[in-house]
């Protein structure tokens, strides 16, 4: 339902953010995208999400190439991006067509944010900021969904709850999840395919295939087998690629 | 039981006084120097230092403004007055907000006009007095006209970079849930110019207050300025100065009333609270 084929992004000042792309991702399925910093997975998820339109290749959603943002998207930026000037709760509903109450407050109750409702994002701390950004962006339950490291700037409990809270969303409503992270068990945690990016500019160096059923368990033996393979995969002085 | 009740007493008092004091103080530090400026003012005054057809005193002044207030005439020229800057502000501030949203938006449009607007920019806005006059006559359009045309450009140049510096990576998150382009505009793109549109209206509304004062000169037999004319010509000074106290008095109060404006709408603001 998603093909990215041969698709490139260079920059007009010459830099390219990643190259080569192919990748082909069937509905429900989730992917965590592994790369060391600066190999293009911020630029490899605008593309896909229809924000920069200026990339080589195509990319394909349900048999329509993409020229802007497709309407089964939802995304998760690496920033919070909330709207200074509105309350939590009205930051959360920013992308609902109609506001349904009940909607925001399940949402506003699973990112543990029962009682800032009221609070300007001033007054939020960096990790609530970033709790507020889930919430708005599941709250749309969008079908294809587009996270860079949401869960970077939390701490190790808070995480564990929203991607348990992330799992449940995609158990219930079968969303479609990319997934960028630097958390390796995350990935392991969450994904059904993890693909590593090397490089700079990235290209696709590997992709490892995880058959386990979900919730899967946190200190599950053959993850951390995989773990290892991944590290070794990740670490440059191991390879003799590029 | 007593007791009980005695405490809250306390901490109430205690925070009365945290809350009040330091603003009370402020105006109390912030007035010593002007009074005591006034009273040596009167004094001299008094043992003829300072001539009384040149610089009359501050009880003189005061007792030419309560004159003007028992006959009514001090409320026919502030009403008028106030009724250009108004009137001029508003028409300005409107043309300022759609001509500087369109050409902060569009960059056609911005090609196409921004350009000419810093032209006309360029010019001194009094030099088109003579024009207006020539066009409308000495009448209110020209007078309001002038205004506007001095409110126009401040409220013009602060929508513009208001809107230029929004941070696109805002408009993005408007732009990943279809927002169309009025909803661009209304959600994201004026919520975000606001500070900075609001520092242009009170710009405008400082060079309103020049320009009023400017049009009531060339002409006019209404209004506080005019009263600075008249005072000239009859050799009242004591006119003068009052229409003068006049104009700081209202300058304060409008600029006031846009203040309150800007602290309620802006805090949001991480800045605005420190203030
Ligand atoms: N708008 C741009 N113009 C020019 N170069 C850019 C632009 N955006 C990104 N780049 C470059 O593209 C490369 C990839 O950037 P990108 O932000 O996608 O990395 P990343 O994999 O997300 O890194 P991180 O893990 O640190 O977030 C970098 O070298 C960056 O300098
Ligand atoms: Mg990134």
């Amino acid at each position: 339902m998603l093909s990215i084929e041969r698709v490139s992004r260079t920059f007009s000042n010459g830099t390219t953010g990643f190259k080569n792309i192919d990748l082909k991702v069937e509905q429900g399925e989730v992917i965590g995208i592994l790369g060391t910093s600066g190999c293009g997975k911020s630029t490899l998820l605008r593309v896909l999400s229809g924000l920069d339109k200026q990339y080589d290749g195509q990319v394909v959603i349900d048999g329509e190439t993409v020229h802007d943002v497709h309407k089964k998207i939802g995304m998760i930026f690496q920033e919070p991006r909330l709207m200074p000037w509105l309350k939590v709760y009205d930051n959360i509903g920013f992308g609902l067509q109609k506001k349904v109450q009940s909607k925001i407050a399940q949402y506003i109750k699973a990112v543990g944010l029962v009682g800032f409702e009221n609070h300007y994002p001033k007054d939020l701390s960096g990790g609530m900021a970033q709790r507020v950004a889930i919430a708005r962006a599941l709250v749309t339950s969008p079908e294809i969904l587009l996270l860079d490291e949401p869960f970077s700037a939390l701490d190790a409990f808070t995480k564990m709850q929203l991607q348990d809270l992330l799992l449940n969303l995609w158990q219930t409503y079968q969303s479609t999840i990319l997934l960028v992270t630097h958390d390796i068990d995350e990935a392991l945690y969450l994904a059904d395919r993890i693909i590593i990016l090397r490089g700079q500019p990235g290209e696709l160096y590997q992709e490892i295939k995880i058959d386990k059923s979900k919730p899967r368990s946190r200190g599950d033996k053959d993850l951390a087998v995989l773990k290892d393979e991944i590290l070794q995969l990740l670490d440059l002085s191991h390879s003799k690629a590029i | 039981m007593k007791e009980v009740i005695a405490i809250p007493k306390v901490n109430e008092g205690k925070e009365k006084h945290r809350r009040i004091n330091p603003s009370i103080q402020r105006v109390l530090l912030g007035s010593i120097v002007p009074i005591l400026l006034i009273l040596a003012w009167e004094y001299l005054s008094r043992i003829g230092v300072f001539p009384p057809h040149l610089l009359p005193a501050p009880s003189i002044i005061l007792q030419s403004l309560m004159t003007m207030t028992t006959d009514g005439s001090l409320w026919t020229h502030t009403s008028i007055t106030l009724y250009r800057l108004v009137l001029g502000f508003l028409f300005g501030t409107v043309a300022a907000l759609i001509i500087g949203a369109a050409v902060g938006y569009f960059s056609t449009v911005e090609s196409l006009l921004d350009p000419l607007i810093q032209a006309f920019r360029s010019i001194p806005s009094l030099a088109w007095v003579p024009l207006f006059i020539l066009w409308m006559g000495i009448g209110e359009p020209s007078k309001v006209v002038l205004i506007a045309v001095g409110v126009f450009f401040p409220v013009y140049l602060n929508i513009v970079s208001g809107i230029q510096g929004i941070d696109r990576k805002l408009i993005e998150v408007g732009k990943i849930y279809h927002f169309s382009s009025w909803q661009l505009i209304s959600k994201i793109i004026l919520p975000a110019a606001l500070p900075s549109f609001l520092v242009g209206l009170r710009s405008g509304l400082g060079l309103g207050w020049m320009f009023v004062v400017a049009a009531e000169l060339m002409g006019a037999s209404t209004g506080i300025g005019y009263l600075l004319v008249y005072g000239q010509n009859t050799y009242a000074p004591e006119l003068i100065i009052s229409s003068i106290v006049l104009f700081a008095i209202l300058g304060k109060i409008t600029d006031a009333i846009l203040k309150g404006l800007e602290t309620k709408t802006l805090h949001w603001q991480d800045t605005i609270v420190k203030k």
